[in-house]
């Protein structure tokens, strides 16, 4: 794929028995592009990642991958292209070692072993777990299982990189590390998140969700500034000042 | 630790090989063999069975399990293997031999056969699942041939056996934070948790099976590494096929029973 790029045009998206969840939405997201998806909770952020790699297919309207319509007919080669990373690394942990599992993917791509190995290898290496292919998911840290559920994806060398919540529970020290490994991927991001200092640092640009629509396109730091309702529940700029700040006089 | 977490533990603890040295496919086929043999020996030569006890012990030694841990967990499956043999003694009433002046009916001896043949077989089994470890062999199945629909399910039902344990391990100390040392609970509320159980399990299957469909599964698990044959598989195939073949042709048992 030549272009890394992910359009939607007019998605709408309901669950069965379930009011519309994405209603109408259209954005386009360019080669090498780092966004953020922000939004409050149900806003609907989950759902439209989950369009990106045809976990979920839209009830009306498209969605296009590098120049890939995602359709039940493309969803291998769309999913060797996006590589999405879930909210909780222990869903994405189910072999009985880490390098069994950053080993799945690129098996499934049906690549010969030698090279499955040296991809396991780099993308172990890349997030800090080198040597840590004989481990069981269960005996690591909650940090470096994130960082093994990254791994996971890496290692399939995917064009666009989906995220979602990725710095959810983790202390400072492992969020930092996960923002040194996302910076470091150098195709298109798009990262679901609540974290916005780390939505600021990542992402030059912001996608606002509310209600199933996007209703803010910008950068980031503009969102950040904005008094606008919705971004000020979102980047929580509406908060009193904080008591231990020192007295001003 | 409570006996959700041990029973965690040790379903975790099944997934991976005893040893980095255990080769599935070279295990799987000297089970196969072993079971073979086993079942093959006739029913009213036990004296015959047990000689071949040989490879469980000398087998979950030389891996590190320790021949104590595959018995005791192979007494799992001796109600079933009692209920199987219980009447031979009852219907097969003709003496076999005299002990002491007591006679010992053939039932009495085709009973015991079935027992000792019944644990040797449960006991390699469970070698095999333990030495050589839960996916790697499934992978050592699909290399015999076995249909790739059964494998996956048996990879399947180990998986969610684990999830299962883990929701019930979560709903557990939920209630016990709330609970007060309390136990009697109503059936009723006992109930509502074993409902609740299954819907938390099957929403997280359903997180995990988004996780395998977003890196390419396709209904097929791959196989790993560990399930290629190598020069030292087949030295191991070699070395127990000899053994198996031996103690289960050559009577032994006569060299010491006149």
């Amino acid at each position: 794929m030549s272009h890394h790029y992910i359009r939607f045009s007019d998605v709408h998206f309901s669950y069965p028995h379930g009011p519309e969840v994405l209603c109408g939405v259209d954005l386009l997201i360019t080669h090498g592009e780092h966004v953020a998806l922000l939004g409050l909770n149900g806003s609907g952020k989950s759902t439209l990642l989950l369009q990106i790699n045809g976990l979920l297919l839209p009830s009306r309207g498209e969605v296009v991958v590098g120049d890939i319509p995602v359709s039940k007919k493309t969803l291998r080669l769309v999913r060797q292209s996006v590589g999405m990373v879930f909210q909780n690394s222990d869903d994405m942990l189910f072999m009985p070692t880490i390098g069994e599992d950053v080993a799945f993917g690129p098996r499934n791509m049906g690549l010969p072993e030698t090279e499955v190995e040296r991809r396991v290898g780099a993308a172990l290496e890349s997030v800090g777990l080198a040597g840590f292919e004989d481990r069981p998911a269960f005996s690591l840290s909650g940090g470096q299982r994130r960082a093994a559920a990254i791994a996971s994806v890496l290692s399939m060398e995917p064009d666009i990189l989906v995220l979602d919540e990725p710095s959810a529970n983790l202390d400072a020290r492992a969020r930092r590390q996960l923002i040194d490994i996302i910076a470091g991927f150098s195709h298109t991001v798009l990262l679901a998140t609540h974290d916005t200092e780390m939505a600021l640092e990542l992402c030059p640009r912001a996608l606002v969700m509310d209600a199933g629509r996007i209703v803010a396109d910008a950068p980031t730091a503009l969102l950040a500034a904005s008094t606008d309702s919705i971004a000020a529940g979102i980047f929580d700029t509406a908060r009193p000042a904080p008591i231990l700040a020192p007295a001003s006089n | 630790m409570s006996k959700l977490e041990n029973t965690l533990i040790s379903i975790n603890s099944l997934a991976r090989p005893a040893t980095d040295r255990t080769d599935a496919v070279a295990m799987l086929a000297v089970t196969l063999l072993y079971l073979v043999a086993v079942l093959s020996v006739p029913l009213y030569a036990p004296q015959r069975i047990i000689w071949l006890a040989v490879y469980p012990v000398v087998q979950s030694e030389v891996s590190g399990i320790g021949f104590l841990r595959v018995f005791l967990r192979s007494l799992w499956v001796l109600p079933l293997i009692l209920l199987i043999g219980v009447f031979n003694p009852v219907l097969d009433t003709q003496t076999a031999f005299m002990v002491g002046g007591v006679a010992v009916s053939r039932g009495w001896v085709s009973f015991i056969s079935i027992v000792l043949r019944g644990l040797l077989a449960m006991q390699a089994v469970l070698l095999l699942a333990m030495s050589a470890g839960f996916y790697d062999m499934c992978g050592a199945l699909r290399r015999f041939g076995c249909p790739r629909v059964l494998v996956t399910q048996l990879q399947f039902t180990y998986r969610y056996m684990a999830v299962i344990t883990e929701e019930a391990l979560w709903m557990d100390r939920a209630r016990k934070a709330r609970g007060f040392g309390r136990r009697n609970y109503p059936l009723r509320m006992w109930g509502r948790m074993v409902g609740q159980l299954l819907v938390r399990s099957y929403e997280r299957a359903a997180r995990v099976h988004r996780a395998m469909l977003a890196r390419g599964f396709d209904g097929t698990m791959p196989l790993s590494r560990r399930t290629r044959m190598t020069r030292r598989s087949w030295c191991f195939i070699a070395a127990w096929t000899s053994v198996v073949l031996l103690l289960r042709f050559a009577d032994i048992s006569s060299l010491f029973i006149k």
